[in-house]
């Protein structure tokens, strides 16, 4: 059962620890599909940066064509160049994409996002893909029963 | 200027006046000062819009931290659209702010800008007023569009209904541009804008 606490990102009660009933309140009237309107889907800034320890993990490549260049400084590559590359496979010199994960999280090619280290921001996106999987649930059933 | 943001400038001016858009005479861009900071941007007001035929200047400011930054860009040719302020031009376009991505660059910024030309979104409004003519009465509001398209853009296209309106506030003695942001606002009833101009001056 321990998965079951773990997938919804809650824990369960300590010893002598009572629910924080308030919060239990907003996830019943979220499920409910109450609070709909209020969970609009964005981010209202600019996302954080990427976490510390996944810039540390990109791996670094050798290019091996004259054909490409640098999304960021469009600076062409050279055979033999060092680049970074995102999960993406898209590459960079590792300056210009170093200093663009520090500003913020996501490819600046495709926009595939990396993870941040910023709590909230994780949390948001945990509740962004319970939301659309929700609606997916809602719409699977919707299907079975009308069509 | 930072050496990053001038040389990607450079770059990037030369791969824009190689594009298909420049030679189509979709968009144009010029510089104006020998630092690259600033750029005078040029669209075409796209085709089966109230904007058709209309050339529209932008004033675009490269930031010392771009491309990591956006760059700053505003409507200098007057506007009459959602997500374009009518007094300022500024506009409210997600890849000019939180949206910003380092890969996009001058050219695609400029043909982003056009595409919201013919795709308005209303609901994440610049210029509240226009907004809700724009949902409210869109027959008056693409009139009002190519009216001001006509005016400041060169437009081909004069309402003549409208344009006697104009007249008849600068006959007043009221200035052109006023009386046509008063007739504009207040859905082009005379009576409302004359009102509303003579009151402001009290």
């Amino acid at each position: 059962m321990a998965g079951y606490f773990e997938e919804m990102g809650w824990r369960e009660l300590q010893e002598g620890e009572q629910p924080n009933h308030l919060l239990h309140m907003a996830r019943f009237l979220i499920d409910f599909g109450m609070y709909e309107d209020n969970f609009s889907g964005e981010w209202p800034r600019l996302p954080p940066p990427a976490s510390k320890e996944a810039v540390q993990n990109l791996p670094e490549v050798t290019i091996d064509s004259e054909s490409k260049n640098c999304p960021i400084c469009l600076k062409s590559f050279h055979s033999g160049d060092k680049a970074k590359e995102m999960p993406c496979h898209h590459q960079f010199h590792p300056t210009c994409i170093l200093t663009w994960l520090e500003r913020t999280n996501s490819c600046p090619f495709c926009r595939h996002e990396l993870p941040t280290d910023h709590e909230g921001y994780e949390a948001f996106k945990k509740e962004k893909k319970r939301a659309e999987q929700r609606k997916e649930d809602l719409d699977t059933l919707h299907n079975s029963m009308f069509s | 200027m930072a050496n990053i943001a001038a040389k990607r400038i450079k770059r990037e001016f030369k791969e824009v006046m190689k594009s298909e858009e420049v030679a189509g005479g979709a968009i144009k861009l010029e510089l104006l000062d020998n630092s690259w900071t600033e750029l005078q941007g040029e669209i075409a007001g796209p085709p089966d819009t109230p904007y058709e035929g209309g050339t529209f200047l932008l004033e675009i400011k490269v930031p010392e931290t771009y491309p990591f930054n956006p760059p700053k860009i505003r409507f200098m040719t007057k506007i009459w659209h959602p997500n374009v302020s009518s007094v300022t031009g500024a506009i409210c376009l997600d890849i000019l702010k939180d949206q910003w991505a380092a890969a996009l660059t001058l050219r695609t910024v400029l043909l982003s800008i056009q595409a919201l030309l013919s795709a308005a979104e209303p609901n994440d409004p610049q210029d509240a007023v226009v907004a809700k003519q724009y949902k409210e009465n869109p027959t008056l509001f693409a009139l009002t569009a190519r009216h001001w398209t006509h005016a400041y853009a060169g437009g081909p296209a004069a309402i003549r209904d409208f344009d006697a309106k104009v007249q008849r506030l600068l006959d007043m003695g009221v200035d052109e541009h006023q009386a046509r942001v008063a007739l504009s606002t207040y859905d082009w009833e005379l009576e409302r804008a004359t009102e509303q101009l003579f009151n402001r001056e009290e």
